[in-house]
């Protein structure tokens, strides 16, 4: 069992660099597993279930149910087949394989009942001796978590059918919840694969998992806001924060964390969790579990399709940062002052900001163009009434922060408004009285001649100004003008082609 | 006739220059030779040229040595004209377009351009500029000093542009720049922080203005009058800031008191100079005890209109022993006894503005005479108890006096005789003694040659002799007010033969006619203002002999004169420095002529008055005109009054 559940694991992690958080999640899946050894003493589970397709979490967890309400009323005597069968004839079920899953657990069972006899007849005996009494109760709890185990397996054949109703209708899952039923059956610590898992609150955690991803099922569009966001790494508030100049306050020493370098394709790809084995994307971490179990059994294992812990154990990773695939950009990890990006959203942004066209355009002033779609929604929110402008470019929708910017920079004033409006006025007006005075050349070096030295391209620029906060998402791309738009502009007299190509360059 | 140059050598004749300061004189100079008109070529830093037309010529002949430039007299100076004249390569480093309403941001930033150099600009009290035209100045990276005051249009966005541009920036005037807040002001802080001089006059800033103002570093010279949204707390501030504060003003701020302004001492303890006029009236003790903690440092201080008790004064006099001026103006509280006890300690105190202290008497002049022997200018306007023994005192002891402000004091002519004892006298004030006659002028005017300014100002006994005595003796006087002395006639008006006299007041003098005018414009060729307001029997002919003689005259009032339509279009379209006139109640002229006459004064004029019934008739194509070339209109609706 350890062979067969890990093996595809490793390879997962050695070969996706991208999805980190389903190599997270099978480690340590794993690592409960291999330090329990009774369980290597039972039958493997793939023996017993070789054609459970597809697998399904929720019939599972159904069976589980109602298995565990039967053993709470009965004593552990099952009455699985009749339940089973009758209430959900699904379509592609094997019957058979079914039986003998279900004669299994029966055996099982029964294993369980003798030993636990066995403890109650010899009380006397081992009242001298507690260790051995420890002993067999630890017996009987890894017999019991086998039989929960399969127990879901076996009703994963069964969930297609009857996902639809389940929740809703079936008051046993309800009855699961309850804290004193699961006072008496402890049997977390292997589902949920924590090392030391005696709360109820964890449990807990396990049951609503599977609430929530049966609510994804039901509905085909987002996720609940609760506790699904904690599944999706970033959200929309942390992308924000984790930008671009995240990385550079840390001053990691080289060599002390692990550079990954995605592909162009997959940065651009619309998904952010893909499969290792197929190269699917998904939008939603949970739907790629969903897709993983039809690679393999080993990800049909309640903990592979649990969600990833919030706390995963830091120290088992290395530290991870990610190089832009743009080969000369400062966040490259060929540049000489390499400043890697923190998470796979950074890159993400950072390579259609710096390195992407600007596709979405305003649909308010139809100026301005984003190539990251959450900066033109901000954008949006304050388009219009950014009255207040620098010379820069950055709009502003108070004065006190425009002043303020303009404190903070060198050479950068306030725009005055109706700038565009009256520059075509202004040069020519200029040119006119050039003209009046004979000969005389004046440096008219206005604003005009200065925004023709567009230095798009340039990173250093942008990587240099990058960690300030601005008002704005947009500010940051005009801001890369903004090292040209001083006042001893060495290129200020130069024809706005030449500042070009030296900006290329 | 030998060259003159081979004795003398331009080098020689340099430093001679340096020695002349009054234009008469380098202007007989210039008429030596050629050699001496090129030696003063060389030797001139400063022009101030009165009109457009040889402004081009003159400033090529210049262009070498000039640093200093002034505009601010010249009419119809619009963009091109001024690109026109400044020459090219040029040392410029100073110039003024005060009140140059005709200039653009185009126009400035072409001087800008042209002026490498430059290191101080005026533009003040020009009404329309706005932030485009400080845009345009602030492109003068070298700026030391920069007057902007009462440009009513600039806003923060300006003054950014400024402190930006002009980080060098250490002198600068924005009063009644009333667009301009606290954040137009942190920010100027933030970048100019060499700033020395900093005058933000009736800006409705507030506190926080203050808290920025306090973190310059070189700041020595605040101007905070009339600035009312400031109160004790933002003198708490200046108090905390940098110690480098020489100067302040505070004049006018409503919501100062004496609270403030003690924290402001005992944190500024370099302060040279206090203006408290006109704040909250009351001065606590604490405030005075403070005060002369200061001691020696404090050489000007003023204390308009407040509260002063002889106490208070006595505290000052003993302990601020350097003190050169002290304002009291309308100062509740001040006596002969206050005042005794000042100038015994302040004996170096060269002003002493005691205007309106109605309690004072002679014993105050006794121990002025006593104590200040070096006061130089004593103001004492309706003083009403003193009396011509002390002015005998005062004309005695203090032999340096050089202006002395009697207005409504009922001094006669004896006073006068004393006071003509002061041979260095250069301003006299006697408006509104009707006392004063012919006898005591003909003693000022054998005595004081030196007079460049008289005020006689309804001293209604004075009589053509008076005026002949004066004009036979003063004849440096700049500055004449003849204001309702309605004796005078023809006779006295054609003894006015000052050669420098510049402005002269003539309101209300009902006797004369054309013929005095044109007498007296032929004697005053100099004039650049005058006032014929009320003076009915002016007609034509006097405008005419103005239009004739006063080429260099600049403001005009000729209401309620009977000039007629084609007087009033010779005169506008002749007088080509004239830029403001005013011209209610001119009921002889017709609306055409109106029409026609503003049409002739071809964009010069930057001020007009006018009756308000004629905004309706005048042709609006004429009034946009006119505004669009810089010229502000006043629609004045007053009826009709003769006034004898």
């Amino acid at each position: 069992m350890k062979q067969t559940i890990e093996e595809p694991l490793i390879e997962s992690s050695s070969d996706s660099k991208m999805d980190l958080k389903l190599t997270r999640n099978s480690e340590s899946f794993h690592k409960p597993n291999s330090s329990n050894h009774n369980l290597n003493s039972f039958n493997p589970v793939p023996q017993y279930f070789p054609n459970l397709t597809p697998p399904d979490f929720l019939s599972r967890a159904q069976n589980l149910q109602q298995n565990l309400k039967t053993k709470s009323n009965n004593s552990f005597e099952p009455n699985l087949n009749s339940g089973m069968a009758t209430q959900n004839p699904p379509l592609d079920w094997d019957p058979h394989a079914m039986l003998s899953n279900l004669s299994f657990l029966e055996q099982k069972i029964h294993e369980v009942q003798s030993l636990v006899q066995s403890i109650i007849d010899q009380q006397a005996q081992f009242s001298g001796r507690p260790s051995e009494l420890a002993t067999r109760q630890q017996l009987a709890t890894a017999d019991l978590t086998c039989i929960i185990i399969q127990l879901i397996s076996t009703a994963g054949s069964l969930l297609p059918s009857i996902k639809n109703t389940l929740l809703s209708n079936n008051p046993a899952l309800r009855q699961l919840v309850n804290p004193d039923f699961n006072n008496n059956l402890k049997f977390e610590g292997l589902i949920r694969n924590f090392p030391e898992t005696t709360k109820n609150s964890e449990y807990e955690d396990l049951i609503r998992n599977l609430d929530n991803e049966a609510d994804w099922m039901k509905e085909p569009n987002p996720p609940p806001e609760s506790d699904v966001v904690d599944t999706n790494p970033i959200d929309e508030h942390d992308l924000k924060e984790s930008d671009d100049g995240d990385a550079e306050r840390e001053h990691l020493p080289p060599g002390s964390y692990i550079v990954l370098q995605l592909e162009k394709e997959e940065i651009l790809a619309p998904h952010t969790h893909f499969c290792v084995i197929c190269g699917k994307g998904f939008k939603r971490d949970a739907n790629l579990r969903m897709h993983m179990r039809g690679h393999g059994d080993e990800y049909k294992t309640p903990a592979a399709l649990a969600k990833p812990s919030k706390e995963p154990g830091s120290d088992a990773h290395p530290v991870t940062r990610y190089s832009c695939p743009f080969v000369g950009c400062k966040r490259n990890k060929e540049h000489k002052k390499f400043q890697p990006l923190k998470t796979i959203l950074c890159v993400k942004n950072h390579y259609k900001r710096s390195h992407c066209d600007k596709s979405y355009t305003c649909s308010r002033c139809h100026a301005k163009k984003f190539s990251v779609i959450a900066d033109l929604k901000t954008h949006e929110k304050h388009c219009g009434r950014d009255k207040w402008q620098c010379s820069c470019g950055t709009t502003f929708s108070r004065k006190d922060k425009l002043f303020g910017h303009v404190a903070l920079f060198q050479g950068h004033t306030p725009a005055l408004p109706m700038d565009e409006v009256k520059a075509s006025g202004s040069l020519q007006g200029n040119d006119e009285m050039t003209e009046d005075l004979g000969g005389y050349n004046g440096n008219f070096a206005s604003e005009e001649c200065l925004t023709g030295l567009d230095v798009k391209g340039i990173d250093e620029a942008r990587g240099y100004f990058s960690p300030m906060n601005f008002d704005g998402f947009g500010a940051l791309d005009e801001f890369g003008r903004g090292g040209f738009d001083l006042e001893d502009n060495p290129f200020a007299f130069i024809p706005s082609g030449f500042g070009q190509r030296s900006g290329d360059s | 006739m030998c060259d003159i140059t081979a004795v003398l050598s331009v080098d020689l004749l340099a430093q001679v220059l340096d020695w002349l300061h009054d234009s008469r004189d380098l202007k007989s100079c210039r008429l030596v030779s050629r050699a001496f008109l090129q030696a003063e070529r060389m030797h001139r830093r400063a022009i101030r040229p009165l009109r457009l037309g040889p402004l081009p010529v003159l400033l090529r002949r210049y262009v070498g040595s000039l640093l200093s430039l002034d505009l601010s007299s010249c009419p119809s100076l619009d963009d091109s004209a001024l690109s026109l004249s400044i020459p090219c390569p040029n040392n410029l480093r100073s110039v003024s377009l005060s009140r140059a309403t005709g200039i653009t941001w185009r126009g400035l930033e072409v001087l800008v351009s042209v002026c490498p150099k430059i290191e101080a600009i005026d533009i003040s009290h020009c009404v329309g500029f706005g932030d485009r035209e400080a845009a345009a100045v602030a492109k003068a990276c070298w700026l030391k000093e920069l007057r902007i005051d009462k440009c009513l249009k600039v806003t923060d966005v300006g003054l950014a542009k400024v402190a930006v541009g002009c980080s060098r920036l250490e002198k600068l005037g924005i009063k009644w720049c009333f667009e301009i807040s606290d954040i137009g002001i942190d920010l100027l802080v933030k970048k100019c922080l060499e700033l020395r001089e900093l005058d933000i006059s009736y800006l409705k800033v507030g506190n926080e203005s203050l808290r920025s103002i306090a973190s310059l570093p070189k700041l020595e010279d605040l101007a905070l009058v009339g600035c009312e949204y400031i109160d004790d707390e933002g003198l708490y501030f200046l108090s905390n800031g940098n110690s480098s504060l020489q100067s302040i003003d505070v004049s006018r701020c409503l919501n100062v008191t004496s609270v403030g302004l003690t924290t402001l001492v005992e944190g500024q303890q370099r302060l040279r100079k206090i203006n408290a006029g006109n704040c909250s009236p009351v001065l606590t003790s604490t405030f005075v005890s403070k005060l002369c903690t200061l001691g020696d440092t404090l050489i000007i201080l003023k204390l308009d209109k407040l509260q002063i008790s002889a106490s208070a004064l006595e505290i000052v006099g003993k302990n601020c022993r350097n003190l050169l001026e002290i304002g009291l103006s309308k100062c509740n509280g001040v006596t002969d006894e206050g005042i005794s006890w000042l100038v015994e300690g302040c004996t170096h105190l060269s002003t002493i503005d005691l205007t309106c202290c109605l309690l004072v008497t002679d014993k105050s002049l006794f121990s002025i005479a006593a104590c200040c022997r070096g006061v130089k200018c004593l103001r004492l306007e309706s003083c009403v108890l003193i009396s011509e023994k002390g002015l005998d005192q005062i004309a005695t002891c203090c032999t340096d006096l050089k202006e002395i402000d009697l207005t409504d004091c009922n001094v006669n002519d004896n006073a006068l005789k004393c006071l003509s004892r002061c041979s260095e006298l250069l301003v006299l004030k006697i408006g509104l003694c009707s006392g004063v006659s012919d006898i005591g002028l003909s003693f000022i005017g054998s005595n004081c040659s030196k007079l460049l300014e008289l005020d006689l100002y309804r001293c209604t006994a004075i009589t053509d002799d008076g005026l002949a005595a004066i004009s036979n003796g003063c004849k440096r006087m700049k500055k004449l007010n003849l204001c309702y002395c309605n004796q005078i006639s023809d006779i006295g008006l054609a003894h006015l033969q000052l050669e420098e006299l510049s402005d002269l007041e003539l309101r209300g003098m009902v006797r004369i006619t054309s013929s005095g005018i044109t007498a007296m414009a032929m004697g005053c060729r100099g004039l650049t203002q005058l006032d014929l307001k009320r003076c009915y029997s002016v007609d034509d002919a006097g405008i005419w002999a103005l239009a004739q003689y006063t080429e260099n005259l600049r403001q005009l009032t000729i209401s309620y004169c009977t000039v007629t339509g084609l007087g009033l279009c010779h005169i506008l379209g002749s007088l080509r420095c004239l830029q403001d006139v005013k011209m209610v109640h001119l009921s002889w002229v017709s609306i055409e002529g109106f029409e026609l006459a503003l049409r002739a004064s071809c964009g010069k004029l930057k001020k007009v008055k006018l009756l308000g019934k004629l905004q309706d008739v005048l042709s609006t194509e004429l009034l946009q005109n006119l505004q669009a070339r810089g010229c502000r209109i006043r629609w004045v609706n007053k009826p009709l009054v003769f006034k004898g």
